[in-house]
C-alpha cells in the first residue's frame, strides 16, 4: 500500500516536471528534440581546430577530449603524490612529517575551485606573454597561453617498433628466469633490475643501429609561434597540476589512515620472524594496506573527475565548458544538460563497476 | 636442571634514580627524529631549505603586498550587494548567531556537569582559554578581517557578537535543566529570528553575496536536504522494491555527475519544468538544485549510520515486542543518527566548500567577489589575485580546519566506531 | 641449514643459559612494568611464566626478542647481547620463534605462503626446499591438510597451530609463547596444547606465558611466577603447586585453581 502510493507520488512529480518541461519548450519555441547537435556552434575553441562552424556534437566529443586529457595525465600524478605524500606523514623524520602534514591539512580544507584560481592567475597568467615567451634552460617555451615541454619526435617509426616490442618480450622472459632461479636457489632475485637493464640494452641497441629513430624534441619560439615539444595551454597545465595536487591531498590522507589501519600485530608477527623493515613492508604491511585503500582511492578518481568540470570557470574547454557555451548560443539548456550528466554518469559507472570487481577480488579468503 | 636464578636486588647494586623516561633530551630529539640515518640527513637539509625558502617568500609577501583591495572591497567579500543602508541586518543576524552558538555550547557544559554530579564525578569546565585555543583560527580571521575594516561600527558588531556568545555560555551554563531541555528550541528560535532579520526589509536572499551567501546556501542546503535524505536512506533499506529501486537510482544518478551539472540544470532548466505561477528566483533555484545534490550524499552517509547498528538492537527490540516502524523510530534511528554526526559535519565542510562553485552560475560568494574586486577599474591587471585568493582560502580554511578538527573531537567522545 | 645458527655448540648443552636477563627493568610512561628481572634458561628447558593480568609475563618474553625495548640491565641470548643495533636484534629474532595470543597470521596469505615467507626471505631458501619444510612443520602440528587454505578460513585451534608451524619453520633455538590459548574457545585449546607439549618433548627450549596449569604441571622444568612486574617466585611445578612459599603466590593460586 505504501510502496503504490509512494510510487504513484514519484511517478506524478515526475510526470508534471516533464509535462511543464514540452510545453514550456514548445510555447518558447525551443526544439524538443536532439537535431539541433548537427547545427554550428558558433565560438572558436582555443587549442583545438573547432571552429565557429563545427557542430555542436563535434565540439562536445572533442570537450570529452579535452575532458580525458585531464584525467588520462592527471590520475598518475595524483596517485604518485598522494601515496608519496601519505607514507610521509608516517616518517620517523620530523621535518619531513610536518612538511606533509602542511602539505594536506593546507590543500584539503581549501576549495578546489580556489586552488585551480590560485593556479591560473596567480602562477600562470603573469607568465609573459606568447610574444616574449620565456625558455628556461632553452627545453622549455613558456608563456601564459602555453607551455611546451621537451617530447619524444619519431623520425623512422615501424622496425624500431618491433624493436621495442621485442625488448620488452625479453625483459620480461628475463624476469621470469630471474623469479625460477630464486625459487630454486633462494637467491635474490632482483627481477626489475635485471628486466629494465635487458629493456634498455636492447632497445638502446636497436636505437644506435638504426640511426636514431626518436629523438628528443626541444620546443622553439619563433616571434609568437612555437614548434616542437609538447605543448599544452596554459589553463590546461593550471587545471592538472591544481587538481591533481588538491585530490593528492585526500589520497595521502587514505593511504596514511590505510597503513595505520594494518594491526599492529601484524608488524609484530613479522619483526618476530627477523623480517627485515623492507621486507615487513613488501610482503606483510603494503599487501594489506592496499587492500584497504584501493576502494576509497578509486573513488577519488572518481572525485577528480568530476571535479574536472571546474574547468569552465578558468575556461579550459572540456566537456562542461563546451556545453554552457553552446547553451549560452540560444541552444536548448535541458537537452544539453542531459547530455552532459549522461557523458559523466557513463563514466561514473563504469568506474563503480569496476571498483566492485576489484572489491569482490581483494577481499580475503575466509569461511 | 638450572633453579632459582632471581638474585636479589642488593647485590646488583642499588638501582639507578630516576626511572628513564620515554620522552628523549634535545640533542637525541635531534639525532633520532632528524639525523637518524644518511638518506633521514639529505631529506632534513632539503626540507629544511625548503622551509626556509618558504618562510623568506611568506614573509617577502607579508612586507610588500598591497591590502588596499580587500580594504576596499571588505564589504563586498562579506555580503555582497547587500543593500549598504541596511547593513545593521546582517549585524544583528551575526549577534544573534553568537547567542546561538554561545547557548548550544553553555548548554552541553551544563548538561555534561549534570550528569557527572549525578554520577558523583568531579566536573570542571575547562575554561575560556581552552574554547580560545579550540577555535582559534576563526578568532584569528575574525581579527585579520577587522585589521582591513575602514570604519569603527564592525569592531563594535564583532566585540557584541562576542558578548551574546559569552552570555549565552553563561546562560546555557546556569538555567536550570527542566529550561535546558529545550535549549534546542530556543536556539532554532534564534537562527529563524536571524533569518527574519536578514530577509525582512525589502531585501530578499537575491541581493545576499559574498562570505555570507556561502554560509547561507551551507546551512540552508543541508537543512533542506537533510529530510530528503532521510526518505532516501530509508527507501533504500525498504524491503519494497520499487521504493528501494527509485532511491537507489536517484542516489547514484546524483552521485555520479558533478554539481556544475546540477546548477547548470537549476540556472537554465529548472525553470522549464516548473509551472509559470511558480519562476523562483536564480538564488532559490542554486539553492534548490544544492539541496537534490546534497540530499544523494547525506542518504549515503545516513546508511552509514544504520550500517553502524548493531544487528543484535533490532533483534532485542522485536523480542520485546515491538513494531517494525517502531523499532526504527524508538530504536534504530536515534543510534543511526548518533553514529552519522561526524560524517555530517565532513558532509558540511565539503558543502561550505563546494559552494564556490556558484561563480559559474553568476551569483555573487566570496570566491565572485574577490574575482569582481580584481576588474574593478582601480585595481584592474594589477596581479592582484595574489593578495585577494588567498583572503579567501583562509575564509575557508579556518572554517573547513577547525570543523574538521571539532568532528574528529566529538568522533571520540561518542566512541564512534569503537563500541 | 642449521649451521646459519649464530649459536655456539658450547649453548647445546643441556643446563647451559641460552637466555640470559640481568636486571632487566622495563617502563611504559611512568610506569614499571619489569622490575629488576634476572632469569636464566637453559638449552631444552621449559619455563612457564604464571602470574595475574598485568604483572609483566608478556613484556617479558616480548623484551626477549625486542618486540619491546627495556630500559636497563642485559639480556643475552645465545650469548649475543640485545643492544639498539639491528644486526644483533635480527640475529636474535631468527633464533627465536615467537607464537602471540591473537595468532597474526598475514591474513592475505595462504597457510604455506604464512610458514615459507620468512624461510625464503630471511634465510634465503630455495623455494622447494622451504614448502618441504613447511609441509614437515604443519605435519608436526597436525594440519598439512591445511597448507592451501587462507587463515580466514581456518577455526582459532588450526590458525594457532599454524603459527606455531610458522614460527618453527625458521628452526629456532628458542620459541616464545605469549598466552597461545587464551583467544581460544574452550574446544580448541587441547589441540593447541598437545602441539606444544609434543614440541616439548622433543627437546625444544621454550618459554611459554600462559594460565594453563596442567600444561604447567605436565611438561614445566620450572614455574616462574611474577606479580608486579616482578619475579616473586620460581620452583618446579611440584614444589610449586603443592608447597607454594610466598603469600602472593598463594593468594594467586587459591584464585585460579
Amino acid at each position: 500500500m505504501i510502496q503504490v502510493v509512494a510510487l504513484a507520488a514519484i511517478v506524478g512529480v515526475l510526470y508534471v516536471l516533464w509535462f511543464n518541461l514540452i510545453n514550456n519548450l514548445k510555447r518558447q519555441g525551443i526544439t524538443t528534440n536532439f537535431a539541433f547537435l548537427d547545427d554550428p556552434i558558433g565560438v572558436n575553441i582555443a587549442g583545438s581546430d573547432i571552429s565557429s562552424g563545427a557542430s555542436i556534437q563535434r565540439g562536445l566529443l572533442n570537450g570529452i577530449k579535452n575532458t580525458f586529457a585531464l584525467v588520462v595525465f592527471g590520475l598518475p600524478i595524483l596517485t604518485v603524490v598522494g601515496v608519496l605524500v601519505g607514507i610521509a606523514r608516517l616518517s620517523t623524520n620530523w621535518l619531513v612529517a610536518k612538511a606533509a602534514t602542511l602539505y594536506v591539512e593546507t590543500l584539503r580544507n581549501i576549495p578546489p575551485l580556489l586552488v585551480i584560481f590560485i593556479a591560473f592567475y596567480v602562477l600562470v597568467l603573469p607568465l609573459p606573454p606568447p610574444n616574449q615567451a620565456a625558455t628556461p634552460l632553452g627545453l622549455f617555451v613558456i608563456s601564459n597561453l602555453r607551455i611546451s615541454v621537451p617530447w619524444f619526435e619519431t623520425v623512422e617509426q615501424t622496425s624500431f617498433t618491433w624493436f621495442l616490442v621485442a625488448a620488452a618480450v625479453v625483459a620480461v622472459a628475463i624476469m621470469w628466469w630471474r623469479s625460477r632461479l630464486y625459487d630454486q636457489t633462494g637467491q635474490p632475485h632482483h627481477r626489475i633490475l635485471w628486466g629494465a637493464g635487458a629493456f634498455v640494452a636492447i632497445a638502446g641497441g636497436a636505437w644506435l643501429l638504426l640511426g636514431r629513430p626518436v629523438r628528443i624534441s626541444v620546443p622553439t619560439v619563433e616571434g609568437r609561434v612555437v614548434t616542437g615539444g609538447l605543448g599544452g595551454l596554459g589553463s590546461y597545465f593550471a587545471m592538472l597540476i591544481a587538481l591533481s595536487l588538491y585530490t593528492a591531498s585526500h589520497v595521502a590522507e587514505i593511504v596514511r589512515g590505510s597503513i595505520q589501519a594494518v594491526p599492529k600485530g601484524q608488524t609484530e608477527a613479522a619483526n618476530a620472524l627477523a623480517l627485515s623493515g623492507f621486507q615487513r613492508l613488501r610482503h606483510v604491511i603494503l599487501p594489506q594496506a592496499m587492500r584497504i585503500a584501493i576502494p576509497p582511492i578509486i573513488n577519488q578518481y572518481l572525485n577528480y573527475t568530476k571535479n574536472t568540470s571546474l574547468a569552465i570557470a578558468i575556461g579550459y574547454a572540456e566537456v562542461t565548458l563546451i556545453a554552457f557555451q553552446a547553451i549560452g548560443n540560444g541552444n536548448p539548456a535541458p537537452q544539453l544538460i542531459l547530455l552532459l550528466m549522461a557523458a559523466y554518469l557513463a563514466f561514473s559507472l563504469t568506474i563503480s563497476l569496476i571498483l566492485n570487481l576489484f572489491n569482490r577480488r581483494l577481499r580475503y579468503v575466509g569461511r | 636442571m638450572t633453579l632459582d636464578d632471581t638474585r636479589p636486588a642488593e647485590l646488583l647494586g642499588p638501582a639507578p634514580e630516576p626511572p628513564p623516561e620515554e620522552d628523549l633530551s634535545p640533542s637525541e630529539w635531534v639525532r633520532i627524529r632528524l639525523f637518524a640515518t644518511w638518506y633521514d640527513t639529505l631529506f632534513t637539509l632539503l626540507f629544511g631549505a625548503g622551509f626556509v625558502w618558504a618562510a623568506r617568500a611568506l614573509i617577502r609577501y607579508l612586507i610588500s603586498a598591497d591590502f588596499t583591495i580587500l580594504r576596499v572591497n571588505l564589504a563586498l567579500l562579506m555580503v555582497g550587494r547587500f543593500p549598504r543602508d541596511q547593513l545593521w541586518r546582517p549585524a544583528v543576524a551575526l549577534i544573534l548567531t553568537g547567542l546561538l552558538l554561545g547557548l548550544l555550547a553553555g548548554a552541553a557544559i551544563g548538561s555534561a556537569r549534570d550528569r557527572a554530579a549525578e554520577a558523583g564525578e568531579e566536573f570542571s569546565w575547562d575554561g575560556w582559554l581552552a574554547v580560545v585555543r579550540r577555535f582559534w583560527p576563526i578568532l584569528a580571521f575574525i581579527v585579520l578581517t577587522l585589521s582591513f575594516t575602514q570604519t569603527v561600527s564592525p569592531w563594535l558588531v564583532a566585540a557584541a557578537t562576542l558578548a551574546a556568545g559569552a552570555f549565552g555560555h553563561w546562560m546555557g551554563r546556569t538555567i536550570p535543566a527542566g529550561v535546558r531541555r529545550y535549549s534546542w528550541l530556543i536556539a532554532i528560535a534564534l537562527l529563524v529570528a536571524a533569518f527574519l532579520v536578514l530577509i525582512t526589509g525589502g531585501v530578499g536572499w537575491e541581493d545576499w553575496g559574498g562570505l555570507q551567501l556561502n554560509i547561507f546556501l551551507t546551512v540552508a542546503g543541508i537543512a533542506l536536504a537533510f529530510p530528503l535524505g532521510l526518505l532516501l536512506a530509508l527507501g533504500r533499506r525498504s524491503s519494497l522494491p520499487a521504493l528501494q529501486g527509485a532511491s537507489v537510482t536517484y542516489i547514484e544518478f546524483i552521485r555520479g555527475v558533478p554539481l556544475i551539472t546540477l546548477l547548470l540544470l537549476g540556472a537554465y532548466a529548472l525553470g522549464f519544468m516548473l509551472p509559470d505561477s511558480l519562476q523562483p528566483s536564480r538564488t532559490t533555484r542554486i539553492l534548490i538544485a544544492i539541496a537534490l545534490f546534497e540530499a544523494a550524499y547525506i542518504a549515503e552517509v545516513v546508511r552509514g549510520g544504520f550500517n553502524a547498528v548493531p544487528p543484535g538492537q533490532v533483534e532485542a527490540s522485536q523480542a520485546l515486542g515491538m513494531p517494525p516502524w517502531k523499532t526504527t523510530r524508538l530504536i534504530v534511528l536515534p543510534q543511526a543518527l548518533r553514529a552519522t554526526i561526524p560524517a555530517m559535519v565532513g558532509q558540511f565542510i565539503s558543502l561550505y566548500k563546494d559552494t564556490t562553485l556558484v561563480i559559474v552560475v553568476a551569483l555573487l560568494d566570496i570566491l565572485a567577489a574577490a574575482q569582481a574586486s580584481t576588474s574593478q577599474p582601480d585595481f584592474l591587471a594589477q596581479g592582484l589575485h595574489r593578495v585577494t585568493l588567498p583572503f579567501v582560502g583562509l575564509a575557508f580554511w579556518v572554517g573547513s580546519y577547525t570543523m574538521s578538527r571539532e568532528a574528529r573531537r566529538l568522533e571520540k567522545r561518542l566512541g564512534v566506531g569503537e563500541r | 641449514m642449521t649451521n646459519t645458527s649464530v649459536f655456539s655448540d658450547a649453548t647445546r648443552v643441556k643446563g647451559e643459559p641460552i637466555i640470559y636477563l640481568e636486571g632487566v627493568d622495563k617502563y611504559f610512561g611512568s610506569f614499571q612494568a619489569l622490575k629488576d628481572i634476572n632469569m636464566r634458561v637453559g638449552h631444552q628447558e621449559v619455563v612457564v611464566v604464571i602470574g595475574p593480568s598485568g604483572s609483566g609475563k608478556s613484556t617479558l618474553i616480548r623484551c626477549i626478542n625486542r618486540l619491546e625495548k627495556h630500559d636497563r640491565g642485559v639480556i643475552r641470548v645465545g650469548g649475543v647481547e640485545i643492544s639498539d643495533d639491528i644486526r644483533n636484534i635480527q640475529e636474535i629474532r631468527r633464533e627465536t620463534g615467537m607464537v602471540f595470543q591473537q595468532f597474526n597470521l598475514f591474513p592475505h596469505l595462504t597457510v604455506l605462503d604464512n610458514v615459507t615467507l620468512a624461510p625464503r626471505e630471511v634465510r634465503h631458501m630455495p623455494r622447494g626446499e622451504a614448502e618441504a619444510l613447511a609441509m614437515q612443520m604443519l605435519e608436526r602440528v597436525r594440519i598439512p591438510e591445511q597448507a592451501r587454505k587462507y587463515p580466514g578460513q581456518l577455526s582459532g585451534g588450526q590458525q594457532q597451530r599454524v603459527a606455531i608451524a610458522r614460527a618453527l619453520a625458521m628452526q629456532p633455538q628458542v620459541m616464545l609463547f605469549d598466552e597461545p590459548t587464551s583467544a581460544l574457545d574452550p574446544e580448541m585449546i587441547k589441540e593447541v596444547l598437545d602441539a606444544m607439549v609434543e614440541l616439548a618433548k622433543s627437546g625444544m627450549t621454550m618459554i611459554v606465558v600462559t594460565h594453563e596449569m596442567g600444561f604447567a604441571r605436565a611438561v614445566a622444568d620450572r614455574v616462574v611466577f611474577m606479580s608486579d612486574g616482578q619475579i616473586v617466585e620460581v620452583g618446579t611445578p611440584e614444589h610449586f603447586f603443592t608447597n607454594p612459599q610466598e603469600d602472593r603466590t598463594k593468594l594467586f593460586l587459591s584464585q585460579i585453581l
